[in-house]
């Protein structure tokens, strides 16, 4: 018979069938022999086309399809029948081919690049074993790496007794769990009665800070008005006094400032705010200082950079994700805190007696789940540690000394070039230039001219995914116009790939 | 006619569901420890090796532990082909197919339930969606509140029952509202009803039509957790249990449990075609969401989002969905429950099996009673032996690796056990054993 994917193997019976409510039930429904088949046939398909040609420079880093094409061409409905074996692998290879290929050397589009194959392979068997991470019990081996991985990484920030901490799904939510650790730590009670009636909570942030901020003051009802941007100086960091200034305005509205978050590594610039200083004001003020290290923090990793997150150890916590410049792969976050008395448990935990029983016959002080805002939750320091132990610690420097090479070479070689500009020295990973394309470089730069200059990045961009030759985000910033971010990340960037990034711009904008 | 189910011999399995270590000696054994240098190939092979011996095998056919188990091969490859290509969901331009293919499997989704229109977004858990819902509910009924906090607003309240999941607390807490103003208080606003299909001991159904009527009667946004029993939509024999579904504002539903696509894949899903949920969560990021793209930026969906970089969660249950047909995902469902009635039956024929109450869902609760107990019931001391009966069985289980299924107390009911039956791959031999094991575990007691 023609039977779709569970390709039917008949065999003798161990017992009688039985009907049960119309079911017959006799013998598993799951075929494991045609779906393991179905498995094996894949895997060489994903090692071929998902790992080995979209990380090969020779390929295209995308298949460009506006979204109407795309519909047609991948046929996504679903529908009552199932689709063939042959179906199912060919549907596997439209996914891969249309999909844009963030391995590929020449993908700098956004925070996260390239692809480690230690951490593929420690995610594949994540995956296979499909662990929930909130006890011991379900999770043992998953539950005790998170533990050294957040520890390991908790003496990078410089807490030498140690600390707490968990993996998030995304930085956005760590920095929602520090926004929630912070009210809870000030003000208890605030967990049980909520926020009505209370006096207004002021937090703070450079105006550069990541937008999760922002987010996370609406999501826990604090409001984004709540959030109080503090200048930044003409590098992108936060200005120290202007901090003192805000925090003083808070108070004398009669609100409450409870925390100020620190940014190390901007999301457009790169920027690292000067947390000693900033440290100082929250001592003075008893503010929780939290810092945003998503992007920065994997310069600690560097002996020769960590510099940039001077003060970092006095932070009260960190979020920090591996997935981007340690190319983890997503989602792998962490939120550090240096508290040991149990805050992040106490603030979270809600102590459900189906999943967190008193009375196991183990230390139940080992299962960590209620100290998140998750119930089931993912083993994603599994495959940081994987990597780690793959590469070593030394590993992972190098990486990380690599990019900063890698992006000091690219901006050096803007300034030789011309009709490209620099905005500002990078100081990590992101360069941040415009491209002036011939027509427009003995204009005036008035307002015409940055107009013009305004629909310059996202021409080029238009056409460098449709050729498929590379991927750079551009974005207006404050009062600047467009402007490229290329991000250096992957170790399988070359020199010629940065040279190439010229060449490129420049040819697709030569006519402009 | 009818279905051919595809019958197998299924060998006595002799993989444990674990290989039990208490934390001390597995931290030993493991050699977790991370140094400056690089392992060598063979070290890491055997790393791989250890860490999948000594990790709980939750796709084993007697891994009746939780709300999720077994494993399905098509959304393995979906799982696979996610890590192997590693992007964000945010935009368009940076994972075009998994924008369209969110929104069709999305709208699959919603169409189950019953409502050819609506929005939705895949989150990171059931229990975030819990969250989703009570921000939205709340920013329809006060707008302002994204922007001016809760401060000056009325104390708001939400309603539940006492069976719901412990995420309608958290979220409670984490969006500022509070944990005492989950319930009935006196001078507060409400603004939400949170209803639950298929809670999560009991596997127990709200009757939603009812509730859906005292929340059109005082404007309260309704969401339905259905995580644990979304997948009921599926059954046209069983989907009764949900009647009156498509009367909620918002539902939550994950495939990751009965349907077996993997962890995290959780679907939050709501009626409004208004962009409430981009109008409440946006905050417009300029260096994310140009808005002078050559593409049509109303495929840029990151900003509904709570989220920024967002793991891909749609893949495998659309790849999954695919190989098996509505049809087959509707069978599986059915046989499910096919097998928890059998257990059942099974059950009341024998000596010691107490249910606590008759199953809606897939969800067995019941006592064992050792035969040293037996009669005993209303004498003193009673509740007390009881209550020790079920974390010694559960001891003696993990120790030996032949199965695992969780129990709990309730109030004043003691230690019961909670057996969950989801995986197709569980025979009638694997839940007869369950009854055998559970007694020769606890003969002695």
């Amino acid at each position: 018979m023609d039977s779709p994917s569970a390709d039917i193997h008949l065999s003798p019976v161990t017992k009688n069938a039985v009907l049960v409510d119309g079911v017959v039930l006799n013998g598993p429904t799951l075929d494991s022999k045609s779906g393991e088949k179905f498995v094996e046939e894949a895997f060489p398909l994903i090692m071929e086309e998902a790992v080995r040609k979209a990380t090969n420079v020779n390929e295209k880093v995308c298949e460009w399809q506006p979204p109407d094409a795309l519909k047609q061409l991948l046929d996504l409905e679903l529908r009552e029948e199932g689709e063939s074996h042959q179906q199912i692998l060919q549907r596997c290879q439209d996914v891969i081919k249309y999909s844009v290929k963030t391995g590929h050397p020449r993908f700098f589009n956004q925070l996260y690049a390239g692809l480690d194959h230690y951490s593929l392979v420690a995610r594949f068997i994540t995956e296979a074993l499909n662990p929930s991470v909130y006890t011991y019990e379900v999770s043992p081996v998953f539950l005790l790496i998170e533990e050294v991985v957040l520890k390991k990484m908790m003496e990078y920030v410089g807490w030498e007794k140690g600390g707490d901490g968990i993996f998030c799904p995304g930085g956005s939510v760590s920095n929602m769990y520090a926004v929630n650790v912070a009210r809870y730590k000030h003000c208890p009670n605030i967990k049980d009665e909520g926020l009505s009636g209370l006096p207004r909570l002021v937090m703070f942030a450079s105006e550069e800070c990541h937008y999760s901020i922002s987010k996370a003051a609406a999501f826990l009802g604090i409001g984004m008005k709540n959030v109080y941007a503090v200048s930044s100086d003409d590098r992108g960091k936060m200005i120290p006094e202007e901090l003192e200034k805000q925090v003083q305005r808070a108070k004398k509205e009669g609100a409450v400032p409870f925390l100020v978050c620190a940014t190390a590594g901007t999301t457009v610039f790169g920027a690292f705010d000067p947390l000693q200083e900033i440290a100082d004001v929250c001592k003075k003020h008893h503010l929780w200082l939290h810092v945003d290290a998503s992007w920065g923090g994997s310069a600690l990793m560097s002996r020769k950079h960590r510099h940039l997150l001077s003060g970092i150890h006095r932070a009260d916590s960190v979020a920090w994700n591996p997935h981007k410049m340690l190319m983890a792969g997503l989602q792998c976050c962490a939120f550090l805190m240096k508290d040991r008395t149990g805050l992040l448990q106490m603030c979270h935990s809600a102590q459900a007696s189906y999943l967190f029983q008193k009375d196991k016959f183990y230390d139940v002080s080992c299962d960590t789940g209620d100290k998140s805002i998750q119930c089931s939750r993912r083993s994603d320091a599994f495959k940081f540690w994987f990597m780690w132990k793959a590469i070593g610690t030394r590993g992972l420097e190098g990486r990380v000394n690599r990019a900063l090479a890698l992006a000091r070479y690219l901006a050096e070689e803007i300034k030789k070039k011309e009709g490209f500009r620099l905005l500002l020295e990078p100081e990590y990973a992101n360069v941040c230039f415009w491209y002036i394309p011939p027509s427009l470089r003995n204009m005036p730069e008035g307002p015409e001219f940055w107009k013009r200059l305004h629909q310059v990045a996202p021409a080029i961009k238009e056409r460098m995914m449709k050729k498929g030759s590379m991927m750079i985000g551009y974005q207006p910033h404050r009062c600047q116009v467009n402007f490229f971010r290329q991000i250096v990340i992957s170790p399988q960037v070359s020199r010629e790939d940065m040279d190439f990034v010229l060449k490129e711009i420049e040819a697709l904008g030569v006519d402009m | 006619g009818p279905h051919q189910l595809p019958c197998d011999i299924l060998p006595n399995d002799p993989t444990p569901v674990c290989e039990w270590k208490d934390p001390e000696m597995l931290r030993d054994l493991l050699d977790l420890e991370l140094g400056d240098s690089s392992e060598p190939h063979e070290k890491l092979l055997q790393l791989c090796r250890d860490v999948a011996r000594f990790s709980v095998k939750t796709n084993h056919p007697r891994f009746f532990n939780q709300l999720f188990a077994g494993l399905d091969h098509h959304a393995l490859v979906g799982r696979f082909l996610s890590d192997s290509l590693n992007t964000s969901q945010y935009t368009y331009e940076v994972g075009p197919v998994f924008v369209l293919m969110e929104e069709v499997v999305l709208t699959k989704l919603r169409a189950v339930i019953g409502w050819n229109s609506g929005d939705g977004i895949f989150c990171p858990g059931g229990s975030i969606s819990t969250m989703y819902a009570m921000n939205l509910a709340r920013y329809r009924a006060f707008p302002e509140v994204k922007v001016r906090g809760l401060w000056s607003l009325p104390r708001l309240a939400l309603f539940t029952s006492q069976e719901c999941h412990y995420s309608v607390k958290k979220s409670a807490c984490f969006l500022g509202i509070g944990l005492e103003n989950v319930q009935l208080v006196d001078g507060i606003f409400p603004f939400m009803v949170s209803a639950t299909s298929g809670s999560t001991v009991f596997g127990a159904f709200d009757p939603l039509d009812e509730i859906a009527d005292v929340c059109q009667k005082y404007q309260l946004w309704f969401h339905v957790d259905a995580a644990w029993g979304g997948s009921v939509l599926l059954s046209k024999k069983h989907r009764h249990l949900m009647t009156g579904i498509d009367r909620a504002d918002s539902v939550a539903w994950n495939p990751h449990k009965m349907m077996m696509a993997g962890l995290q894949c959780s679907a939050f899903l709501l009626k409004d075609t208004s962009n409430l949920l981009k109008l409440c969560h946006s905050a417009n990021a300029t260096y994310l969401f140009q808005q002078d793209k050559f593409y049509d930026i109303s495929y840029d969906t990151g900003d509904k989002s709570i989220q920024c970089g967002r793991k891909v969660d749609c893949l495998k249950l659309w790849l999954m969905w695919k190989a098996r047909g509505t049809r087959g995902m509707e069978e599986r469902v059915d046989r499910a429950f096919a097998y928890t009635r059998y257990l059942m039956d099974e059950m009341k024929k024998r000596e010691g099996f107490q249910l606590l109450l008759e199953p809606q869902f897939v969800n067995i609760c019941f006592w064992y009673i050792p035969p040293s107990l037996r009669g005993q019931q209303g004498q003193e001391g009673y509740e007390e032996k009881l209550s020790k009966v079920a974390p010694i069985v559960k001891e003696r289980m993990i120790k030996k690796g032949s199965m695992m299924v969780s129990y709990q107390p309730r109030g004043s009911q003691v230690n019961f056990f909670r057996m969950v039956v989801i995986n197709p791959q569980i025979t009638r031999e694997d839940l007869d054993f369950f009854l055998d094991e559970i007694e020769s575990l606890a003969s002695d007691l």
